[in-house]
């Protein structure tokens, strides 16, 4: 099939391990909601034409008039787990991931092409930070603090530059990188507010809502880091 | 709300991946039913995929637009509305997993989902093409030997063979009604259709007569047992008598039938009657004067009428009362409000027109019936005439269909049923499309020499002889089970092989794979249950399949002259045994699939060209049947490519 489709930009590889067990991760997800979204729509629910803004679901609405997400407010988010802030086993497991990369030597450094590449050198596929964080950073705002858990090894830093660099650290470079955090945070916060001003949506208000009060949450974490 | 919003091939996905959750629950013959419940109290159970998707509340247009074209399939061949958005669904995941794959294959674009969405368009399109042009052939070569050809003569003859017409039925009434009814509704489809039948004309004919009228021919009654269902001879008429109507007559009744009103309807709100008596306008006797000319009028209608005898009169609209007044007096049964399907099967079967001006009453207006009385069904009372002379005239004995069942749910149910299975056997009728070079090409003489030396002799008295007989092949039935899927997977799959070796681009091969990967969704959603099974019907269908591409010549055995002896022809006859094993899971028509096939890759091809959504606040069109919900606040936009 993609014998023509062989472009000078773009060489298509087949996906490794990692990205397989996200596309089925993925797949999974999607026909839950599909069931979801059958069980709801049996039980009297409207289908709507509007998506919800938070995931792109389609939106179901009750006899009460009132709008529905399925996968925003039942199914846990798929990246929530995946976020060592929210989560202590994602954090272990970045951690773990850190050290064993730490044993590859440092014939990989390679890891600035993209994420692609990166993984065709090293041997332990690491999740890519882009679905972890990225992600979500894109609808919450939410940075994970750099040290959650304990303290990995200071050589692991030299050896991973990843996309956006949650590296942690030793105490000196901590400072920078919690006032780079709180600002980012400080300006999703400014951006829900003047959302939330003009918002007209019950559903979106109600979503702003919470991302207020998640960035407020990692603002005081923040603190307390920094302290 | 944003008043377009820019559709991408995932909403699609989702969209119609919901509905498939819900399709998938009652499909196969372990699927469950669903219980409908209204405000009301009324409760009904169903597993009829029509039925449970035009009862979802639904505003996603694209979502409104599957089950319209769901519906509109189904109008058509009564069956398959669940397998319909099973394929649908898995096409849809298909196309979407090759396009994300690949999206830069066919076009650069600004944006990831642009590409995608032109590469899924584009692949939709192949495959609609590939099916209008290559299917039929790939079905006719592959499938079709496999199968049966059932006919409708000798229709109710018990004695025949288990491959028939019933047999389909049967299948037919048990996916629809469970197991309970389906021999009783079998029997009773069958006892209608030879009291039907035209002598020495198609049956099919028949059955596009009662297809077309199946409305007025059949009378719902709720509160009585399924077993109480029968025919009656004559029409039922689904009004009461509005006049008290007379003692039984012995002599041959006349009847009669008004398009309009008797009394001229001359005033309505709003009008303004002006009365003229000489040069004077006079107020005071002006309404009384004309109302009494009038009554007159109606008077002398009904004196016109007895004079020809007529004691009965049905009419399409609502008769004022001096009008009722003047037919008990004359001691005529009047019947009011008869409905437009009622009116036109009435006159078709008593070969009478309809009167439309009152004034003018000849005798080709008036109707002979044997008996016209009062019927109680259920809790309601109807009319039930009989023609005179129907059988000399028309050559068919008319009979009308009682359809009994506890509640109304439950009997609007099997007089669906009962409809669908026309529109099933007519379409099971129809050959599948096949072209005449098509035939000749794929058959070089030289296999020939393989074939039962019955009826042929040389090569080419053996290619046309196997053209003619694939034209007049229809009503091929195959076993259920997913039988039609697996060999259409098989012959697809060959066929991408022989395309890759030949010349042709290998654009063409992926369209074919798509396809052939989709179908077997169906199978895999019947045997959903113990996967075991799907792998056993996938392995025994395989073995019937015989290892040379072409040997399909060497299947076929030439029946003696036309079908009019009743004898059935069978196509494979090597394989005959093999088969027969497979009929205890019953029969599908090969017709049907396939115009589900085509149906599907067409409404697949109306879903991806959409890209836009233009929200509306006004209604902009409702759709001509009720069951769809009317409202909706937003419209397909148009493509912007």
């Amino acid at each position: 099939m993609a014998l023509n489709g062989d472009e000078e930009d773009f060489e298509w590889e087949p996906p490794t391990e990692a990205e397989m067990k996200v596309i089925q991760a993925r797949r999974e997800r999607q026909d839950k909601i599909s069931k979801l979204m059958g069980d709801y729509l049996l039980k009297g629910f409207k289908m709507l034409g509007d998506c919800c803004e938070a995931c792109g679901t389609i939106l179901l609405q009750d006899r009460q008039q009132k709008n529905y997400c399925v996968s925003c407010q039942e199914l846990d988010s798929d990246i929530d787990k995946d976020n060592p802030a929210l989560n202590p086993q994602a954090a272990l497991s970045q951690v773990r991931e850190r050290q064993l990369a730490a044993q590859v030597p440092a014939a990989a450094p390679e890891l600035n092409g993209g994420p692609t590449s990166s993984q065709a050198g090293v041997s332990v596929p690491q999740p890519r930070p882009e679905h972890c964080e990225g992600a979500a950073a894109g609808g919450r705002a939410l940075l994970p603090p750099p040290v959650v858990a304990s303290p990995p090894p200071t050589a692991s830093t030299t050896t991973l530059a990843p996309i956006r660099p949650p590296v942690c650290p030793q105490n000196s470079t901590l400072r920078p990188v919690l006032e780079e955090a709180e600002e980012a945070v400080l300006t999703k916060l400014r951006w829900a507010t003047t959302q939330l001003q003009s918002s007209a949506s019950l559903e979106a208000s109600i979503q702003l809502c919470s991302l207020i009060s998640s960035c407020a949450n990692s603002l005081r974490s923040l603190k307390e880091l920094s302290q | 709300m944003v008043p377009l919003e820019q559709l991408h091939l995932s909403h699609v996905l989702q969209a119609v991946s919901a509905l498939e959750s819900i399709v998938l629950r009652s499909f196969g013959p372990e699927g469950g039913q669903v219980l409908f419940t209204r405000d009301t109290g009324q409760v009904m159970v169903s597993r009829s995929g029509k039925r449970i998707l035009t009862a979802l509340h639904l505003d996603h247009p694209l979502a409104r637009m599957v089950v319209r074209c769901v519906w509109k399939h189904s109008t058509i061949t009564g069956d398959g509305s669940k397998t319909f958005v099973l394929l649908l669904a898995s096409l849809l995941r298909i196309i979407h997993a090759t396009a994300t794959k690949d999206p830069h294959m066919f076009q650069p674009h600004n944006s990831t989902e642009a590409s995608e969405a032109a590469t899924a368009r584009h692949l939709a399109d192949r495959l609609l093409e590939f099916a209008l042009t290559e299917l039929d052939k790939l079905i006719v070569l592959n499938v079709l030997p496999h199968g049966f050809r059932v006919s409708l003569e000798n229709f109710t003859a018990k004695t025949q063979h288990d491959l028939s017409c019933q047999t389909l039925l049967v299948s037919f009434f048990r996916t629809r009604l469970g197991y309970a009814y389906c021999d009783f509704f079998r029997n009773l489809f069958c006892e209608l259709l030879s009291h039907w039948k035209v002598k020495d004309d198609r049956p099919s004919f028949s059955m596009q007569f009662l297809n077309n009228s199946f409305l007025a021919l059949h009378t719902q009654v709720s509160g009585v047992p399924v077993n109480c269902s029968r025919l009656i001879e004559g029409q039922v008429i689904h009004r009461d008598f509005a006049t008290p109507c007379p003692q039984v007559r012995k002599q041959p009744l006349k009847a009669v039938v008004f398009n309009g009103y008797l009394q001229p309807k001359l005033l309505t709100t709003g009008d303004v009657l002006e009365l003229r008596c000489g040069d004077k306008v006079t107020e005071d006797r002006g309404i009384v004067h004309f109302s009494s000319w009038t009554e007159k009028s109606v008077e002398s209608i009904i004196a016109t009428l007895q004079s020809f005898g007529v004691s009965v009169l049905l009419c399409a609209l609502k008769q004022s009362s001096a009008v009722l007044a003047a037919a008990t007096q004359a001691g005529m049964c009047l019947v009011e409000c008869v409905s437009e399907e009622e009116i036109s099967l009435f006159t078709q079967l008593s070969g009478v027109t309809p009167i439309s001006d009152c004034r003018r009453i000849h005798p080709e207006h008036i109707a002979t019936l044997t008996f016209c009385k009062p019927l109680l069904l259920g809790a309601h009372r109807y009319v039930h005439l009989d023609f005179h002379d129907c059988e000399e005239r028309l050559k068919v004995k008319p009979c009308s269909l009682v359809i009994c069942a506890p509640s109304e749910g439950q009997a609007d149910q099997h007089a669906c049923a009962f409809q669908d299975a026309f529109r099933m056997l007519l379409t099971a009728l129809e050959p599948v499309r096949k072209t005449q070079t098509a035939l000749e090409e794929t058959i070089p003489s030289k296999k020939c020499t393989s074939l039962h030396a019955d009826n042929i002799s040389n090569g080419t008295a053996c290619r046309v002889h196997l053209h003619q007989k694939c034209v007049t092949e229809t009503g091929c039935v195959i076993s259920a089970g997913g039988t039609f899927e697996f060999l259409l997977h098989h012959a697809l799959h060959q066929y991408g092989h022989s395309c890759s070796v030949s010349v042709n681009t290998s654009a063409v091969v992926p369209v074919s794979q798509l396809l052939e990967k989709a179908l077997l969704s169906v199978p895999r959603q019947i045997y959903s249950h113990n996967l075991k099974h799907f792998l056993q019907a996938q392995t025994r269908v395989v073995a019937l399949i015989p290892k040379q591409p072409h040997a399909l010549s060497a299947n076929f055995i030439h029946t003696e002259g036309p079908l009019g002896d009743g004898k059935l022809s069978l196509c494979s006859c090597e394989n005959g045994n093999m088969s027969l094993k497979l009929l205890d899971l019953g029969l599908e028509s090969v017709s049907c699939k396939y115009q589900l096939v085509l149906a599907v890759l067409q409404c697949l091809t109306n879903l991806l060209r959409i890209n836009m959504v233009l929200r509306t606040h006004a209604v902009l069109h409702t759709e001509s049947h009720d069951s769809l919900n009317a409202h909706s606040e937003s419209s397909e936009g148009e493509d912007e490519d």
